[in-house]
């Protein structure tokens, strides 16, 4: 009978191990630290089964003799001593093992990956116009170890097709800070630039726009937009609570950027001309009241930007001043930005570059979908260095209507019908072999987008 | 005779122990699922603050038919169809002249606070007494985010989540979940 439970026992230990290997999904959800620590405490119940098996053989041997009473009476005692011990211990571990089992995951040792991934059609790439056809798009990992209750990490990791058709590697945020509470958290590393509404609300992670895309100037820097939206350097950021609102702040330096092959870089790794751009933004959002859901700021920033011309090169002043106001319920999601640029050439001819941009858009959440549409406009002087070495640097306007689908909490459909017209650059674009392609002056488009976030 | 009896007994018993702690193990083993199923109300978190800042343990909910799900204030896609859903079941209840407790936690403890919950339900209003919005500690949220199914991850000021309700009877026990695979809650109710 013993030998049969034993029997047993050994043979349900062997299928939890067998199970335990072919368990791949449910082992991944367990980090290796866990991992380890049920591998040992599997390892000491085979081993209590063992020295249980080995008693039960030591019984029944001293039986069949049946000159065991006695010995087995004295045996029996420090058998006696040892079992309630060892019962104590077995329940002590199957109740911290139940503990753990019910509060797993509560320590935050691990490093969960999620992110967003989208692929794109029509008849012109969605960014890069002088593409037509399939976009590969983006697949964005989106990581935040945790280091400790007020450390806090950030790290956004982008698979994405760049201006060249090709698909790269891009670190787009990477952001260690501290969380000294709800009023202030210092990040340091490479952030979106707090300006707008836009570049800090909606990230890299497509699916979570109700637009297809960003508005063309103030998308990303290698995504057409002519803004530096990411910065490498310092940022300290809070809200302030009251009852009906509160203040958010935003106050940053960092690197002065640079552009690059018609692009403008961030400066990862620091810059060569030494000089810092500095900004802040300041906003109030309502909660609750007749303004419920109004969110309205300021921004502004101030940055020294050379540029990648061996013979001649750029030292340019901009300076930006914008502000925003956004409407986000539950019915309706309305933006509306508007910058101006006040620039300087610091190696060329005296004077102020002046430019602005804005765009609206408005959006109205319904059960069946979110349809929306966007106005842009750009007026870039085109004698300011800044937007003159940019690829995408060119005036222009767009009319955009979208529609966005969701098929369920993790996927959507987006539709956007759009047309664009540069009004200041009868061709400019510059792939990275050199051959000249012009940008179509005027166009139509008519896209699609397969968004996902996992 | 009798001693060999007692060992038997003793040694079958720590056999049978070991393998309620190798089976306990295998559980660890098992998918998040396996954790919440047939938790009961009693087994949550308790410690939470309502939208008036007044504490709120869930097992003194028990006594009507509870209905919890989880949701963030500045969810404009799933938490209102959610809450819209809750509606829905509003209406039945109160035509069948019953009772039934809905329970909204807040993912994000740091946004959803009292305050912030208290406008939520006002603007929407939402103001019957036997709905709760709450706001409790990131542990105590993540807790019970886990032992009632509900996966979430915060991207910046978003919660990434999904649509899922579970549903409690008279005694606390749970009975049935709402989630995209299975919707109909009348027969819960």
């Amino acid at each position: 009978m013993l030998n049969k439970l034993l029997i047993s026992a050994r043979a349900l230990a062997l299928g939890v191990v067998l199970s335990t290997a072919s368990l791949p999904a449910a082992a991944d959800s367990v980090s290796d630290a866990k991992l380890e620590e049920l591998q040992k405490k599997l390892d000491q119940s085979m081993k209590m089964i063992e020295a249980l098996g080995a008693r039960v053989k030591e019984l029944e041997a001293h039986t069949s003799t049946g000159t065991v009473a006695a010995a087995a009476a004295p045996a029996a005692a420090p058998a006696a001593a040892v079992d309630p011990q060892r019962l104590e211990a077995v329940e002590q571990k199957v109740a911290q093992i139940e503990t753990a089992n019910a509060t797993r995951q509560s320590d935050d040792s691990g490093l969960p990956i999620h992110g967003f991934a989208d692929v794109n059609t029509g008849n012109y790439n969605l960014y890069f116009p002088y593409f037509k056809g399939t976009n590969v798009g983006s697949l964005d990992l989106y990581l935040t170890p945790k280091i400790g209750d007020s450390v806090v990490t950030l790290a956004e990791l982008i698979f994405e097709t760049g201006p060249d058709g090709q698909v790269g590697t891009d670190l787009e945020r990477f952001q260690i800070g501290y969380q000294f509470n709800d009023q202030a958290t210092v990040w340091v590393g490479r952030f979106h630039t707090p300006y707008g509404y836009v570049n800090t609300a909606l990230h890299h992670g497509v699916w979570l726009a109700d637009a297809l895309r960003r508005p063309k100037f103030v998308n990303f820097e290698d995504k057409g937009g002519v803004m530096p939206a990411h910065t490498t350097g310092v940022w300290v950021t809070g809200a302030m609570r009251e009852d009906n609102g509160k203040f958010l702040y935003d106050f940053y330096t960092g690197n002065g950027q640079h552009i690059q092959g018609g692009i403008v870089d961030m400066q990862n790794g620091g810059n060569l001309h030494g000089a810092a751009m500095f900004g802040s933004r300041l906003s109030y959002q309502f909660i609750g009241g007749a303004a419920d859901g109004l969110l309205v700021g300021v921004n502004g920033f101030t940055d020294k930007v050379d540029d990648d011309n061996p013979i001649n090169p750029a030292l340019m002043r901009l300076n930006m001043a914008g502000a925003y106001a956004v409407y986000d319920t539950d019915t309706w999601e309305h933006i509306i930005e508007a910058y101006a640029f006040r620039d300087k050439d610091l190696n060329g001819a005296p004077g102020t570059h002046r430019s602005e941009a804005w765009f609206a858009q408005f959006a109205y959440r319904a059960r069946w979908g979110v349809p929306y549409i966007r106005y842009e406009r750009a007026m870039l002087d085109q004698t300011d260095p800044y937007f003159n070495e940019q690829t995408f640097g060119a005036s222009y306007y767009r009319s955009a209507l979208g529609v966005r689908f969701d098929i369920n909490a993790k996927s959507s459909i987006k539709f956007e019908v759009a047309h664009t017209r540069n009004t200041d650059r009868p061709s400019t674009d510059y792939r990275p072999s050199d051959a000249e392609i012009g940008l179509p002056q005027q166009f139509n488009e008519i896209l699609a987008q397969y968004a996902v976030r996992f | 005779m009798k001693n060999n009896t007692r060992e038997r007994s003793s040694l079958q018993r720590s056999t049978v122990l070991c393998c309620a702690a190798i089976l306990t193990l295998l559980a660890a083993w098992c998918p998040a699922e396996d954790v919440h199923a047939g938790v009961s109300l009693g087994e949550l978190p308790q410690t939470w603050h309502d939208d008036r800042a007044r504490d709120l343990a869930l097992s003194t909910l028990v006594g009507h038919r509870v209905v919890v799900t989880m949701a963030y204030a500045t969810c404009h896609r799933l938490c209102p169809m959610t809450i819209d859903e809750f509606k829905r079941m509003q209406s039945v209840v109160d035509a069948r002249g019953e009772t039934v407790d809905f329970v909204i936690v807040g993912y994000d403890p740091k946004n959803d606070t009292p305050a912030v919950w208290h406008q939520y339900r006002l603007s929407r209003g939402l103001n019957r007494d036997n709905w709760h919005f709450l706001s409790g500690s990131q542990a105590a949220t993540r807790q019970l985010a886990r032992q009632l199914g509900f996966p979430f991850w915060i991207y910046d000021e978003h919660v990434m989540h999904e649509s899922r309700a579970v549903i409690f009877d008279a005694s606390g026990v749970q009975r049935a979940v709402l989630d995209s695979q299975n919707s109909r809650w009348s027969d819960a109710l």
